[in-house]
């Protein structure tokens, strides 16, 4: 088993659900976003880089086989669950951030202050909160806390905490586009498997060598 | 001790207590104290650490010249090469832990060491180092430890014969102290090195770069120290030269290394290197100007025999050389974070190059919450905790020479 996820640019409607979904679901400190929607070539969202051409790309950690920040951590705290998911482990990460100099993708938050600090700085109005209620621990290390301390380096953890109970992540559930889909890559009959075969699925930065089991499907040319 | 020790160790205490007050207040608020960001992850901290160990690379220089290569020349001042050689590396590791999010978990570094990390080899050579550093030290004062009285004269180990003690134990660790201490700057290199997500740090020549760049700032400290402890008396101008000279091969070797890697970048033009090029060159013309031509300038006044017989003249040659490899340091860092590792070339317009940004993490009212570019400058914070650590470098060379028999008399 292998868990993967494939992302339909053709069917994204750049309406960035799944970067909210993903923000409030997890609970993500102010300022922190696991899942970011961009759209290539705008200088600002939703501006099209050239006439005739605007597509919408989402990026939040690939989960790479040949993943550097595991290589690079030396604690272990990010490590590489049996199913090829990269996960951090709250209470082991000292807060070094090589991590973060290691990853290629850009997807990996640092809690630079408390959450309480954070939330203030923002100004959310008093005693707002949101994300899942629980902290989950998978084989006993912490890879998801609704309350984030500061000093810890944190990323899309593939919703660990649903999956466990049997859900898709966050993001896949909250997509309008139904752009999003996950399931397993070792498995040639998934519908993941079968969609990166017949639609040209392509992975990030395939020349830094990390192999990613995020995958993309081409959009269309698409007219604005 | 003199007036003036005492006033520039009262200066010293003063801007480490400075630096400690910043560090607590940084573990209180966390590093949103800092300049850093996400996508500018490491700064001033991580680029002393290279300055440190590069600056520890003195005490080689001088244990395997003299023992190694019999410059007899050079061993008044072997004991000031060791000495400089441990303050300097408890720099490196100390300058690491304000950089950490949770330093008081560092034990964990000793409970779960991953054996692929760089850092961890990072930390086992720099721990090696230091410790062979400081029983090099011990050996070479042991002749002069006996007449002491206290504690020193507790330590010394009763052998018969402690001069030829000495020689003979300094001579057998020399080989040693030789493949830690190029352990060190290999390794710290590798931190970078083995990147490949950053194009400016993913270059083989990085580890030889920094081992040149190493050994002409780290024999420049021991330089320093011992014309300060020494004065420009004719019987020290033989080392003075030998060390100069030394001093600028390094250099020249360095500054080989580095544009040697810039030409072939930029000969053939990948987008990705002409931007790193483009930001050391030209945003950071300045900076790079410096870190070229400040050593430079040190080592002519170095090379200049009439220089040498001053005080002042060494001086001034060393701490431009040492200055010029601390900026080299500083730009370890633009180059690497300001090219984001994500750039594509967007769907239809295949010939623009497009930066992916990366969410801060930080909130500023006036300042973008996805940023690809970020003019990193240290804030009061980071620069006064790396004061303290620089001060507590020069405090302890200033207190072991004075408590220590470390300057010979006469
Ligand atoms: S995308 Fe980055 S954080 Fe995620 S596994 Fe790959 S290197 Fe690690
Ligand atoms: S910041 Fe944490 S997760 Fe990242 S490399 Fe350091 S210890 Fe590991
Ligand atoms: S929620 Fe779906 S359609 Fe909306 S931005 Fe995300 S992937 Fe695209």
């Amino acid at each position: 088993m292998r868990r993967g996820m494939v992302i339909d640019l053709e069917k994204c409607i750049g309406c960035r659900s799944c970067a909210v979904a993903c923000k409030q679901h997890n609970a993500q400190p102010a300022g922190s976003w696991w899942n970011r929607v961009v759209t290539p070539g705008s200088d600002r969202h939703l501006t099209a880089s050239t006439p005739q051409n605007l597509y919408f790309l989402p990026i939040h950690c690939q989960h790479c086989n040949n993943a550097p920040c595991v290589k690079v951590c030396p604690v272990g705290a990010t490590y590489q669950t049996d199913d090829g998911t990269v996960l951090i482990d709250f209470e082991r990460c000292i807060g070094c951030r090589y991590c973060m100099a290691a990853c290629p993708y850009g997807v990996r938050q640092f809690n630079w202050e408390s959450s309480k600090d954070g939330m203030q700085r923002y100004e959310y109005q008093n005693n707002y909160t949101y994300g899942y209620p629980e902290p989950f621990r998978l084989d006993n290390r912490l890879v998801y806390s609704p309350v984030r301390s500061k000093g810890v380096v944190e990323k899309c953890h593939f919703c660990a905490h649903y999956q466990a109970q049997g859900l898709d992540p966050a993001c896949v559930r909250a997509c309008p586009g139904k752009a999003r889909h996950v399931g397993d890559l070792d498995d040639p009959d998934s519908r993941v498997s079968q969609m990166i075969r017949q639609m040209n699925g392509f992975t990030l930065l395939p020349e830094k060598g990390t192999r990613p089991n995020v995958y993309y499907l081409p959009p269309k040319r698409k007219e604005v | 001790m003199g007036v003036s020790k005492k006033i520039s160790l009262t200066v010293f205490g003063l801007i480490m207590a400075a630096g400690a007050l910043m560090w607590l207040i940084q573990l209180w608020r966390g590093l949103i104290l800092t300049d850093m960001n996400n996508a500018y992850s490491w700064g001033l901290y991580v680029s002393a650490l290279a300055f440190f160990v590069g600056n520890a690379a003195g005490g080689l220089v001088l244990s395997s010249m003299i023992y190694l290569f019999g410059v007899t020349a050079l061993k008044p001042f072997a004991r000031i090469g060791a000495l400089c050689a441990f303050a300097n590396v408890a720099a490196a590791m100390l300058i690491v832990l304000p950089d950490l999010g949770r330093p008081f978990r560092v034990l964990n570094l000793l409970l779960h060491p991953q054996i692929m990390s760089p850092l961890v080899w990072d930390v086992i050579v720099l721990n090696l180092y230091a410790g062979l550093s400081l029983i090099y030290l011990y050996l070479l004062m042991l002749p002069d430890l006996a007449a002491r009285t206290g504690i020193l004269k507790k330590i010394t180990l009763p052998v018969k014969d402690p001069a030829g003690f000495s020689d003979t134990w300094a001579r057998r660790l020399a080989p040693f102290s030789l493949v830690a201490a190029v352990g060190i700057h290999v390794v710290t290199a590798w931190i970078f090195a083995t990147q490949g997500a950053r194009g400016w740090w993913h270059t083989a020549v990085m580890a030889p770069d920094f081992v040149a760049a190493a050994l002409a700032s780290g024999t420049a400290v021991v330089m320093l120290v011992a014309v300060l402890c020494y004065g420009t008396a004719d019987k020290f101008q033989s080392a003075f030269r030998i060390m100069a000279i030394f001093i600028a091969t390094a250099f020249f070797i360095h500054i080989f290394l580095m544009y040697n890697d810039f030409v072939i970048h930029a000969w053939y033009g990948t987008d990705h290197a002409r931007e790193t090029l483009a930001i050391t060159l030209q945003e950071y013309g300045l900076a790079h100007a410096f870190e070229v031509l400040a050593p430079l300038a040190g080592v002519v006044l170095l090379l200049n025999a009439r220089v040498r017989k001053t005080m002042s003249g060494i001086m001034a040659g060393c701490l431009l050389i040492i200055a010029g490899i601390f900026i080299h340091r500083i730009l370890l860092m633009p180059a690497a974070f300001n090219q984001m590792p994500l750039t594509l070339a967007p769907l239809g317009s295949q010939h623009t190059l497009w930066s992916v940004p990366i969410a801060s993490g930080r909130y500023a009212p006036p300042a973008e919450t996805f940023v690809s570019h970020h003019s990193y400058f240290p804030t009061l914070v980071e620069i006064l905790i790396f004061a303290g650590v620089l001060s507590f470098v020069c405090a302890l060379i200033l207190v072991a020479v004075h408590q220590l028999p470390v300057v010979k008399e006469g």
